[in-house]
């Protein structure tokens, strides 16, 4: 018979967990994903995940610190991610917004600021974060945005995510972000194509 | 799938625009890719849920849908997919299983030794029953390896199902006549039960995906069946689940997922192998910085 089964007791199994905790700061990397795991959810160990995320080297294990960061999910955790968004590395900068949109309700308080950022480039990663929040919340954060933003690219990246979480509240908006971007053309078209699509969302 | 079908209330007006949103939404959250020329299927599955939740329009509906009220999300992924579980379901991978997979694997054992095969969830047993009919039919080294096949699910109602045995006719639809009268005898109410050395020979145990302690029991597998049940979990709970597997598997350990999921989407722990009848995705030999 080619195929066999495990005798009772293995339960298809390898070995048990590690007893031993293993260490975040560790010279190993598997030691370090261990680690990683190992504190996913445990919202005491944010300054230490913090630390790794600032200096891991590893993607897989960065992954997983990020994950761990995601499954205890509190304002430490994003206080933790948000630098990331600062990166020079573009699959940090990626992960963390991946990371944050996970996290809606914990990331509101800081939108407002993230949104005012004196980084267009930081302001524009953080419209994605709206796209996992409340429809509302999301409409009136991405709308005071565009009412005052300078840069057509961020004022695109806000329209792109309005397009698909926004309310028809948001329209008077982009109407008159339309008419300050009047020179900016792809910008108007942007907006004509969001307006068509938030006006038949009132059916 | 949940629909209304019958019922006296006029379905809503969903205009191409809010389609547009929806499938944007769709994609987005689960993979799953539809146009506007799938508008009839779009629409029929889009009216049942607005109706079976009671919203009154798209938009109403839509918000629900984002905020995942009442598990909206898991009941909109269901009418818009086959729940059903039958053998030799999506047979593309168990053909790739025996064409690319098990060859490489087999490459780097000598023979005798164990080549591990993990379906999770496994459900009431079709898929690892397939697991082992497809090698027994389709691989002619079967009898040079000891191949463990070890199916596992949160649900133990389900796993007392699976190690029982017992099919109705639908499950066996894709089996040929031969194969269902080698394997399964008959049983009550003309369902077939699989064959007593079969059931023997796969292990049935119970296993949570998303928790990290419970599927460190799990190592060493050479090939993981994981299909249609990823599309379920939020992104915290996938990325999760991606780690557990990632630690299931051997260095070079392949992972089979649902036809509509993509592990590309989840992690980047996995690399793409795209093989002549599936794509399915790799734990990498080593790290690279």
């Amino acid at each position: 018979m080619p195929l066999v089964r495990r005798g009772a007791g293995s339960s298809g199994a390898g070995g048990e967990p590690a007893p031993q905790r293993p260490a975040l700061d560790s010279s190993d990397p598997d030691s370090r994903w261990a680690a990683a795991r190992a504190l996913a959810g445990h919202s005491e160990a944010v300054p230490e995940l913090a630390a790794a995320l600032g200096r891991e080297t590893v993607p897989r294990v960065r992954e997983a610190v990020m994950t761990a960061l995601m499954r205890i999910g509190d304002t430490a955790s994003v206080e933790a991610i948000l630098p990331c968004l600062r990166s020079q590395d573009a699959g940090l900068r990626a992960a963390a917004i991946e990371s944050l949109q996970a996290l809606p309700e914990a990331i509101a308080p800081f939108m407002p600021p993230l949104l005012g950022d004196h980084d267009s480039d930081v302001r524009l990663l953080a419209t994605e974060l709206a796209r996992n929040m409340e429809a509302s919340q999301a409409t009136g954060l991405l709308c005071a945005l565009i009412e005052r933003e300078q840069h057509p690219n961020v004022c695109a990246a806000a329209i792109d995510v309005l397009m698909e979480v926004g309310t028809p509240a948001a329209i008077p908006a982009l109407e008159r972000c339309a008419v300050r971007f009047a020179q900016t053309p792809f910008l108007p078209f942007a907006i004509q194509v969001a307006i068509a699509r938030l006006s038949g969302a009132e059916g | 799938m949940s629909g209304l079908e019958g019922s006296e209330s006029r379905p809503v007006d969903i205009t191409p625009e809010e389609v547009q949103r929806f499938c944007e939404f769709l994609y987005r959250r689960t993979g799953m890719s539809y146009t506007q020329g799938k508008r009839y299927f779009i629409d029929r599955r889009l009216e049942d849920r607005i109706a079976a939740t009671g919203s009154s329009s798209f938009q109403e509906y839509f918000s629900l849908l984002r905020a995942d009220a009442d598990h909206e999300i898991e009941h909109l992924i269901n009418s818009f997919t086959v729940n059903e579980t039958y053998f030799y379901r999506e047979d593309h991978q168990l053909r790739c299983m025996t064409s690319s997979l098990l060859p490489g694997i087999a490459a780097l054992k000598p023979p005798g030794s164990t080549i591990r095969i993990w379906s999770i969830p496994c459900s009431t047993g079709e898929e690892p029953y397939s697991i082992a009919l497809w090698l027994m039919e389709n691989w002619p080294e079967v009898d040079d390896y000891n191949i463990e096949i070890v199916g596992s699910d949160i649900d133990t109602q389900a796993l007392k199902a699976a190690a029982e045995g017992i099919y109705g006719e639908r499950a066996l639809m894709r089996l040929s006549r031969d194969i269902v009268a080698r394997y399964f005898g008959p049983v009550a109410d003309g369902n077939r039960q699989i064959d007593e050395g079969l059931r023997g020979s796969i292990e049935f145990t119970r296993a949570n995906l998303i928790d990290a302690r419970d599927m460190a029991r799990y190592r060493d597998f050479d090939l993981v069946f994981c299909r249609n049940v990823l599309i379920y979990f939020d992104d915290a709970s996938r990325r999760q689940a991606a780690e557990n597997l990632y630690d299931c598997l051997r260095p070079g350990g392949y992972i089979c997922l649902g036809h509509s999921e993509s592990m590309s989407r989840i992690s980047p722990l996995f690399s793409v192998c795209r093989f002549p009848d599936a794509i399915v995705y790799q734990r990498p030999e080593a790290d690279h910085d």
